[in-house]
């Protein structure tokens, strides 16, 4: 996986065993964190999650992961899955894939300090803050949502909520009163907080995988999916207010605040389409009434490497792939879509360097699509011919 | 009531006895794996169902009230059907053969009944209830659930796909009305403590004493009228009820 997002004035990246913070413009480093191939070395103990009231653990088995006191037993990589900064950012979490935790940073001064690292019992499909950073959300492939105390830097992480499905992405209201999680069954679910147990609102509607959701205002949201299309929503009262085509699959998204208000960027990366991605303005013309304005394509060189993930500045799109394996970066000019200039020499392969540089390989997403296959047809076909042939021996 | 030619059709193949079809052209293992890609046609939201494909004389005021899930072969759907002929009931079951035997089943019912139009109110679904309710429901639409006789999946690693866990007892109760009811029966009693654990240690449950149980006029039909009930009989094996009230 490799992360990457911008949280002004920093481009942070995540990858392997190293997130790197840099300027855009002049792409110096600020700072940078670097995990060490064992995450037991800074603390990491493996213990089975606290359940909240009215939520007895599932006794599913969590097996611990792979840490053994002894050495020359199994090793397992550690991989950044999942970063992002608190509101404020005060506070910096991120998720490891290989052995599973979460770690939460200060972020302020200049050296990240780690405060925590505590496990998690799958590897992680999103993570959040609530608006005042007290905790985090993770939530993962089976679709339990678990809440990481972040005053409580060491306590242990309470189950709150569950689908059935993969949970691509979560939202807290900004006064935490809900929390919108939504999944590869197509649904957007809103649920109250901290009566985590009583579901308030779906927002359905989507026909594929919901990828992306994104706060618009205390009441809407707007998510993107496998079905090609964009919505948005009044979450409190699962209406859907605006249905946008696109012309691929959305597989990730994010939305920017604009200057005039009720004005929005939406980015969306395709799946397996001519251009990686589309960059659409949102306006909200009444209170329940928008309309996407203007769209612009931006082709990133689609097809000559595997895109995963993309991050937007004021003018800029930086977009992390592979080619030949390798982790690789390409900026873009966000006006134009043409490849951006003005970066200094070298640059990417500084970056580049910086990280792990072990054979890269981005998560193949054809299986985030549902597998339609036709089990019925073929049942009702010989049934057909069943009663065919009895209504024959009965005039023969 | 006109019969269509796949109703003909459906009739050729019942028994000349009963009128009704035989179970043993609809043979299905019990056991399915509710998490993997099944092929459904689910609808994207409730508003986008077609009730009248599945009961023909329903009424612009009426709703779908009961829910039978796992309704197996129908035998206590057709039952609910009988003691609640105002109220609407669907039975969901995910096996391709077991439903489509509850379908033959109910239309040869229908047809027999045409002169009383009794049946209109009960309709099979094939579906995933643990996925699809509130692609069905709207929020607090039922007044009752049903869980008779559910797969127990004994092994451990299997336990996620049981019907009763936490995180679906949340879905449940959205699709439930508030005072809405909870009827579970199983022949396993790991199982019923299970249920009975996880529905205790929700917050939006509460369970029924035993008098309370025993005086609703649906508990003594639990026994016998499901299939699987009748099974548990004839092995005289032990029946485990629990009835919950939706808070």
């Amino acid at each position: 996986m490799a992360t990457i997002f911008f949280a002004e004035p920093e481009l942070v990246i995540g990858h392997g065993r190293k997130v790197l913070f840099l300027n855009p413009g002049d792409l110096q480093i600020f700072k940078e964190i670097e995990l060490p191939p064992d995450l037991t070395t800074c603390g990491l103990k493996t213990v089975e999650p606290v359940p909240a009231p009215g939520h007895p653990a599932s006794s599913s088995k969590q097996q611990p992961a792979a840490l053994k006191e002894a050495t020359g037993s199994v090793k397992v990589e550690v991989s950044i899955q999942n970063v992002t900064y608190s509101p404020d950012r005060q506070l910096l979490a991120l998720t490891t894939a290989g052995q599973k935790a979460v770690l939460l940073y200060k972020s302020r001064p200049e050296n990240a300090q780690l405060l925590s690292i505590r496990p998690l019992a799958r590897a992680s499909s999103a993570l959040r803050f609530c608006s005042d950073g007290s905790s985090v959300l993770v939530t993962d492939k089976t679709g339990d949502c678990y809440q990481y105390d972040c005053v409580e830097v060491d306590a242990s992480p309470r189950l709150l909520l569950g689908h059935l499905s993969i949970v691509y992405d979560v939202l807290w209201s900004e006064d935490q009163q809900y929390i919108i999680t939504c999944d590869r069954d197509d649904k957007i679910r809103v649920t109250n907080y901290p009566a985590t147990f009583d579901i308030h609102s779906y927002c359905l509607g989507h026909k594929e995988f919901v990828s992306g959701l994104a706060m618009l205002t205390e009441q809407h949201i707007i998510s993107a999916s496998g079905d090609k299309t964009l919505r948005v929503w009044n979450y409190t009262c699962g209406k859907e207010l605006l249905l946008h085509e696109l012309p691929a699959p959305a597989v990730r998204m994010l939305v920017r605040q604009l200057e005039p208000e009720k004005t929005y960027e939406v980015a969306v990366l395709f799946y397996d389409y001519v251009d990686a991605i589309g960059v659409y303005r949102l306006e909200q013309t009444t209170t329940e009434s928008w309309s996407i304005t203007s769209t612009q394509l931006v082709r990133a060189e689609a097809g000559t490497w595997n895109i995963c993930n993309f991050a937007l500045t004021d003018d800029r799109i930086y977009v992390t792939g592979a080619e030949n394996e390798r982790l690789t970066l390409r900026v873009y000019d966000s006006r134009n879509g043409e490849r951006a200039s003005g970066l200094p020499e070298g640059w990417l392969k500084m970056v580049l360097d910086n990280l792990d540089v072990a054979a890269f390989m981005p998560e193949d997403l054809s299986v985030w699509f549902k597998k339609r296959f036709d089990n019925v047809s073929e049942y009702l076909e010989r049934k057909k011919r069943r009663i065919e042939e009895q209504k024959q021996q009965k005039c023969g | 009531m006109v019969t269509t030619t796949a109703e003909n059709e459906v009739l050729t193949s019942t028994s000349a006895v009963t009128g009704l079809p035989q179970k043993r052209y609809y043979r299905q293992r019990a056991h399915s794996n509710p998490i993997a890609d099944h092929c459904f046609d689910y609808p994207a939201r409730p508003e986008d169902v077609d009730w009248r494909s599945l009961y023909p004389s329903i009424r612009a005021d009426q709703e779908v009230s009961f829910a039978d899930i796992g309704c197996g072969y129908g035998g206590f759907l057709v039952t609910l059907g009988e003691l609640f002929p105002e109220k609407i009931s669907i039975g969901m079951e995910i096996r391709v053969k077991v439903s489509d035997y509850v379908l033959d089943r109910i239309t040869a019912l229908r047809q027999k009944s045409s002169g009383t139009g009794a049946y209109q109110n009960i309709a099979c679904l094939r579906t995933n209830a643990m996925k699809y309710l509130p692609n069905y429901f709207r929020k607090g639409q039922l007044e009752k659930m049903f869980f008779l006789y559910p797969d127990p999946h004994f092994k451990r690693a299997k336990h996620k796909w049981r019907i009763i866990n936490q995180a679906l007892l949340s879905e449940y109760a959205y699709v439930l009305r508030k005072g809405g009811l909870v009827y579970t029966m199983t022949d396993v009693e790991d199982l019923h403590n299970w249920i009975v654990t996880h529905m205790d240690e929700h917050p939006l449950y509460e369970r029924l004493d035993e008098e309370e149980a025993n005086t609703d006029p649906i508990t003594p039909k639990l026994y016998q009228s499901s299939e699987e009930g009748a099974k548990v009989v004839r092995n005289k094996g032990d029946h485990f009820l629990a009835i919950f009230r939706r808070l």
